[in-house]
């Protein structure tokens, strides 16, 4: 399969940003399942490792928005400092699959995600610190939240996106990142 | 699944419901920041009949209105705990370990619920007053200087309004998906948090799967159809502002200054 056009990489940020307001839905059957499984980060992450970085910027961007005005999740209140972590999963994992290269797949994918959750968690606690929550963010409050509380989530989306990203190749819905017919190992 | 608990547009001919879709936009920002600025009680007083007589002229029930609000209840009640019980140790009630009711924390946390629940009725009578397309096409004219720098505000509106559309379907989707789960054994009711957690896993790469099939054939169909992105596309153009879309934004304006004054002087 060829490289996607720029109609569908749009079309497909379309989706991650509606998923942004339909998996945090489906996620707080489960109590306070928000800031510990971190469902809207899912489609965020992958938007940016799909369709590159300024896809994943925007989903970064508008996805929070979008779900607070059609949800009231996250409230108001803690929308900017989202936004901001967001915003930078997005950059960050498009760009890493967009400087990153491996020649394995698997590979391409964890080391993007792993420099993506890292960059957002640390630009996030800057932000924090400096403007949002000033005086009341230290180093620990900074791990618990960040760290510790959405441990379960970092785990899941370590197991799931790179398993989303496969199934999406093997059902041909997105390009593989290293075409078989070139004889390299995913 | 749960049904949406804001955001569904209501239609009508009330005072709000005919104001230009990018006043309505503008002033809900306005409004969401000055909630921010609010730190006594004459301001939340202020902005509590400024809510009312919203409420009263955009024709939406008060049930409506404050739909949103009893839909997070629990969370309102949690974040207010939380402050009380956890904020400050000053003229505490009284000590356990480290919990330490005190009036700071129990103000502090009314303080944070009371501002978090008239942004989401300010949000409220923002999308029950607007129809989702007309929110797009505000959000692409008020970003359209953006293009100055290069920034592509036509493909973001697009992407945008394609998104709100994909909204009610990708709710249903993952309804159809969790109610096959469930056939299948998994516990969505089951008490036990982690069971709960395990159920809603299944539910991930399915919807995955079904959201980016519709994405596919969308993009099939549009380019299909000669659509190669935003460039020369056209879009609506807006009639020119009226007197009463003027004096809205005024107003809010007015609200939003006396509310940063009271800040200042207190």
């Amino acid at each position: 399969m060829k490289e996607m056009s720029v109609v569908k990489k749009s079309i497909i940020t379309a989706v991650c940003l509606a998923l942004c307001v339909v998996l945090p839905q489906a996620f707080h059957a489960v109590p306070n399942a928000g800031s510990v499984y971190l469902p809207m980060h899912i489609p965020i992450l992958l938007c940016g490792l799909i369709c590159g970085w300024q896809y994943g910027l925007l989903a970064g961007i508008a996805g929070p928005a979008l779900s607070t005005l059609f949800t009231g999740m996250p409230p108001v209140a803690v929308l900017p400092a989202m936004l901001v972590e967001c915003a930078v999963y997005g950059l960050m994992s498009g760009l890493m699959m967009k400087l990153i290269r491996t020649r394995k797949t698997y590979l391409d994918l964890y080391i993007s995600l792993i420099v993506a959750m890292l960059a957002g968690r640390i630009v996030a606690g800057i932000a924090r610190a400096l403007i949002f929550a000033r005086g009341s963010t230290t180093i620990a409050t900074w791990t618990t939240g960040y760290f510790v509380t959405s441990l379960p989530g970092i785990i899941i989306q370590l197991v799931l996106l790179p398993s989303i990203v496969f199934a999406l190749m093997n059902a041909g819905l997105i390009p593989r990142r290293y075409p078989k017919s070139a004889g390299l190992r995913l | 699944m749960h049904r949406l608990p804001t955001g569904m547009y209501l239609p009508g001919d009330s005072v709000i419901h005919r104001l230009d879709s990018r006043i309505k936009l503008l002033a809900l920002f306005i409004v969401v920041v000055s909630i921010l600025f609010i730190n006594s009680l004459i301001g939340y007083e202020i902005m509590v009949v400024f809510m009312a007589v919203a409420v009263f002229l955009s024709g939406i029930s008060l049930k409506v209105a404050l739909n949103s609000v009893r839909k997070l209840s629990w969370f309102f009640l949690l974040i207010f705990l939380m402050n009380t019980l956890f904020y400050s140790t000053e003229n505490a009630w009284f000590s356990f370990w480290k919990v330490t009711p005190s009036p700071a924390g129990l103000m502090q946390g009314l303080e944070v619920v009371l501002r978090v629940a008239l942004a989401l009725i300010a949000s409220n009578i923002m999308t029950s007053t607007t129809a989702p397309m007309e929110i797009t096409n505000a959000i692409e004219s008020l970003i359209s200087p953006l293009k100055l720098i290069g920034i592509p505000t036509g493909q973001i509106a697009m992407i945008l309004s394609i998104a709100i559309q994909f909204i009610p379907t990708l709710s249903e989707e993952t309804d159809t998906i969790r109610k096959a789960q469930m056939a299948r054994g998994a516990r969505f009711d089951s008490t036990k948090m982690t069971e709960k957690a395990e159920a809603v896993m299944p539910l991930v790469v399915p919807i995955f799967l079904a959201a980016f099939k519709r994405a596919d054939e969308l993009s099939i169909a549009m380019e299909a159809r000669g659509y190669r992105g935003a460039s020369g596309r056209t879009r609506k153009k807006f009639d020119p502002l009226k007197y009463q879309d003027m004096s809205a934004l005024a107003v809010v304006i007015a609200i939003c200054a006396v509310l940063l004054i009271i800040r200042l002087k207190t």
